[in-house]
């Protein structure tokens, strides 16, 4: 049993894509240098040397996510990504997995909301095999029918088994609260509905119309010469056909007004799972430095005020937090804890108490200064390996964001004041305008969590779906 | 899973160190690894008995410092069990110079982080901080172990925390539920059988007696070791550790666990019964301790069976008979006989026992036939990549050279464990399936769904 990370690593686990901000210790930190190239057929590429351990990772980005999956077919993205080893023109599934633990590489494909990602990683000795498999993964699956029947009844039950861990659905009724029929406002894996909507030819439509080399990006890092690697890569992945993309634009997004709760019910828990915030901000926000600053103050470590007020000083709970999970359009922000049934409101109300506090007093110089500190201190281990290196300039390219996020870091860490502080507070972190989302037992907490919000929502935990109900989505 | 409950973190820990284990074996037998030359690493025994180990990394201006105490669950007794873990906790809660409170704020407030985790045999301790907090973690570290304190306030809210933990991560969780039944069940006199967060009776009941006596007895520094990765110099470490952690005086360690778990001669089976979604089944078999031979033979044929979608289990189970969503294994460090549980995730419908009998099936047949040379060369690499995963990185290789000096008595045997693994043949695997993976030493946990409107009526 860890002392606090467990609870951390659900936050990190739940933001799939926490940007990667950046920072650096001692003024010293640079990404290492790396080099970009965009192949004939429109597929940029970006490579990393970094030697020290004799492992390759290979990172791609396809620019389309579970934001793209069309209404009522929830869990496509996700679908079209697992099933890339599902078969090949190469390889069966069973040949697949066999040749990639051969050689003990990792393949991993998933959908996230705005992209998906699908990576390898293997011994620089094995680079041939390696790269062969990873894009004989991403250029040539042939989605067999056995498989896709087979990988739907599996993502079904996985949807029924994540319901057994209440911390592991949160966001999940959290975000189609906050975002309703948005494309935010569903689980990248789709619901026990949805997944039964898919077929293996909207599969392949959706494959075929997102799946191109001019909508990817590839980065490698790793133990390897850098202009031995672009003749393979030009070799792996140079014939990809280009293909026009239509390029899918999501409605803007909207924050939620007033106060509303949604009660999930869990008849047998005998504590409460609590989410509570608002619509936040988007990748590229020039404000990112400083909300990460503030964050980090407010619920970002163990000596967060939201943590010390609910774990340190009260043992409401074994951990609370808050984070921003920051995407193309303005992700959600969440306040997130847990406490037993009897100290529910207690919690909550102090989680409130702790919000207000930051409204009212804002931040210190002293406490700019420790977190500033901590960051820094902190960040180094973020880029420490191929696969964090490799997955941190493929993201920075997606959301058009430079070397500089690491790079100048420190020095924006440094440019952020109190009042700085202050203006970012009033505009970022909600006030008065918040969803609530508890997973709990409606019958020891529904009466007294009323108080929170005017308008009302109840749902079963058990009920397939999560939120909105899936028959009223299809009205 | 297993000897340790406990959050995702401890559970990623846990299993890279047994990968670890594995893999530093065969990355000789691959003949491309790099060795104990390429990740050297500097020891001394200070006058007090605590064992430093050091190793110099400047990849990053960071450092992981890890302090291993040989003392958990497996100390405790019945009306004190979750103390060590309860203890772990309370080692952040204030000492002489850093009072309640301060530890953590100084540490973040220079750019620091910190945590622990508890298992049935070890609290270790772990920080993570930028080089230029060196002097202050020495500090802290010495301050604490020195002179911690026990404030009454901060027990009694530290136990509330601790029961949220056990709320979040046993109560709602299914497999906390079942593997805690597991261990209670398969263990009758070894103190293995009680969950390293200890039952909630005895959580609430804790005296601030027992935590003195638990910190006599288990925080001594002959009863520790230390591992330093990252930034640093091993001759600045020793001086740092000349003047903070020698002059700390030594006591008694804790007395011998002397009970021994009795041979198990017939299968157990237990039932828990629970609103769920899914069933779970949970299966335990008796092994020996981590340093006992059939580690590494024990470690291949698990590899064979369980890791990856070529695995046999997941072959059957999940891709051929479509009876399971994921099937896995683990074996955890242990000072002690332990066991290896595998845990099998039914699909809607199936009923747990098909996939027993499916389980059942693909152990007999390891242990009637050899494995083919493909699976056993598979298996060893890997083991080879999974070493380097785990030496990848600063915090990896401290938990990974202190589990090794802990569990296996020399972290040298890090660099041997190649060996022994390449020395692992056919044979050996399927001798190790079949003496310990049979019916006789099974242990069957078994998770089913409570039907709603049922149990509302009761």
């Amino acid at each position: 049993m860890t002392r606090a990370r467990g609870i951390r690593s659900f936050l990190a686990a739940a933001a799939i894509v926490v940007l990667a901000c950046s920072i650096a210790p001692a003024q010293t930190l640079h990404l290492p240098p790396h080099e970009r190239i965009v192949l004939k057929n429109g597929l940029t590429v970006l490579l990393l040397e970094k030697h020290g351990v004799p492992l390759v990772n290979i990172s791609a980005i396809v620019k389309v996510g579970a934001g793209g999956d069309p209404a009522g077919q929830e869990g496509l993205a996700t679908t079209t990504a697992g099933l890339l080893r599902k078969g090949t023109k190469k390889r069966n599934a069973q040949q697949f997995a066999a040749d990639l633990d051969y050689i003990g590489g990792e393949f991993e494909a998933e959908a996230g909301p705005d992209f998906t990602a699908v990576s390898a990683e293997f011994l620089t000795k094995d680079l041939a095999r390696g790269l062969d498999l990873f894009s004989d993964a991403l250029l040539h699956p042939t989605f067999p029918q056995a498989e896709t029947e087979k990988f739907l009844a599996q993502s079904l039950d996985g949807v029924k088994a994540a319901k057994d861990d209440p911390q592991s659905v949160m966001m999940a009724y959290y975000s189609g609260y906050l975002y309703g029929a948005h494309p935010y406002g569903h689980s990248p894996s789709g619901d026990e509905v949805s997944l039964k909507q898919i077929q293996r030819e909207a599969v392949v439509k959706f494959y075929e119309a997102n799946y191109a080399p001019g909508n990817t990006v590839v980065a490698v890092a790793g133990e390897f010469d850098a202009a031995a690697m672009r003749a393979k890569l030009e070799e792996a992945l140079g014939a990809w056909e280009p293909r026009a993309v239509r390029s899918a634009v999501m409605p803007g997004v909207s924050s939620s007004k007033g106060k509303r709760l949604l009660l999930v019910d869990k008849p047998d828990a005998s504590q409460t799972y609590f989410a509570i915030g608002n619509t936040g901000v988007a990748a590229n926000d020039p404000d990112r430095v400083a909300i990460r600053l503030v964050n980090t103050i407010f619920g970002g470590r163990f000596t967060s005020e939201l943590n010390e007020a609910l774990r340190v000083e009260s043992g409401y709970t074994y951990g609370a937090q808050s984070f921003f999970d920051q995407r193309k359009l303005p992700g959600p922000f969440v306040i997130f804890s847990f406490t037993k049934n009897e100290t529910t409101t207690p919690a909550i109300d102090l989680a409130l108490q702790v919000l207000a506090k930051l409204h009212k007093d804002g931040v210190t110089q002293e406490q700019l200064k420790s977190a500033r500190s901590y960051i820094k201190g902190q960040f180094p281990p973020e880029i420490e390996t191929s696969r964090q290196l490799a997955r941190t300039i493929a993201m920075h390219e997606f959301y058009g964001l430079g070397d500089d996020e690491v790079n100048q870091l420190e020095a924006r860490l440094d440019a952020v004041t109190p009042e700085i502080a202050r203006q970012v507070i009033q505009k970022h972190f909600p006030a008065e305008n918040l969803d609530f989302v508890l997973i709990g037992k409606a019958s020891a907490i529904g009466p007294a969590v009323q108080k929170y919000a005017p308008n009302q929502d109840t749902r079963l935990l058990s009920d397939p779906g999560f939120w909105p109900a899936p028959a009223a989505a299809k009205k | 899973m297993g000897g340790s409950f406990g959050g995702g973190f401890m559970k990623e820990l846990r299993a890279d160190w047994i990968a670890a284990a594995i893999l530093c074996a065969s990355l000789f037998a691959a003949g491309a690894a790099r060795g104990q030359q390429d990740y050297p690493v500097s020891a001394r025994t200070l006058k007090n008995g605590m064992k430093v180990l050091v190793q110099t990394d400047h990849s990053i201006p960071n450092v992981a410092l890890y302090i291993f105490y040989r003392i958990g669950s497996r100390n405790e007794r019945p009306g004190t069990t979750g103390i060590s873990h309860f203890f772990e906790h309370m080692m952040f809660n204030g000492a002489k110079k850093y009072g309640p409170g301060d530890l953590d704020k100084v540490m973040e407030a220079n750019g620091g982080a910190n945590n622990a985790y508890t298992t049935r045999d070890v609290t270790v301790y772990q920080d993570w901080f930028p080089r230029s907090a060196l002097p202050l973690i020495y500090d802290i570290e010495s301050d604490r172990i020195r002179d911690l304190s026990f404030d009454p306030q901060k027990v009694k809210s530290e136990r509330e925390v601790v029961a949220s933990e056990r709320r979040l991560s046993v109560d709602n969780e299914n497999s906390g539920v079942l593997d805690e039944q597991l261990w209670a069940t398969s263990y009758i006199a070894h103190p293995y059988q009680w969950p390293v967060i200890g039952w909630m009776s005895d959580i609430e009941h804790w005296t601030m007696e027992d935590l003195r006596h638990h910190f006599e007895m288990g925080y001594s520094p002959n009863n520790a070791t230390m591992v330093v990765v990252g930034d640093v110099s091993a001759d600045e470490i020793f001086k740092l550790c000349d003047t903070y952690i020698e002059p700390i005086p030594t006591h008694a360690p804790p007395p011998p666990v002397t009970t021994a778990e009795p041979s198990q001669a017939g299968e157990r089976r237990l039932v828990v019964r629970k609103q769920a979604e899914l069933p779970l089944l949970m299966l335990g078999y008796h092994v020996g301790q981590s340093n006992s031979p059939d580690f590494y033979a024990l470690n291949i044929l698990r590899t064979i069976l369980f890791q990856g979608e070529s695995s046999r289990m997941y072959q059957r189970l999940v891709d051929k008979d479509q009876i399971a969503l994921d099937v896995s294994s683990a074996l955890e460090p242990a000072f002690d006989p332990t066991m290896v549980e595998v845990v099998a995730q039914p699909k809607q419908g199936v009923d747990p026992q098909a996939c027993e009998k499916a389980i059942y099936e693909e152990l007999e047949r390891a242990a009637s036939t050899f494995t083919t040379d493909v699976e056993l060369e598979k298996a060893k690499n890997i083991r080879l990549v999974e070493f380097y995963r785990q030496v990848r990185t600063i915090n990896g290789r401290a938990n990974t050279i202190g589990t090794y000096e802990v569990f296996f008595g020399d972290y040298n045997k890090l660099f041997e464990a190649a060996k022994n693994y390449s020395a692992v043949t056919k044979e050996d695997v399927q001798r190790v399936a079949k003496s310990y993976f049979g019916a006789n030493n099974r242990t069957v946990a078994t998770l089913l769904p409570e039907n709603r409107e049922k149990a509302k009526q009761q």
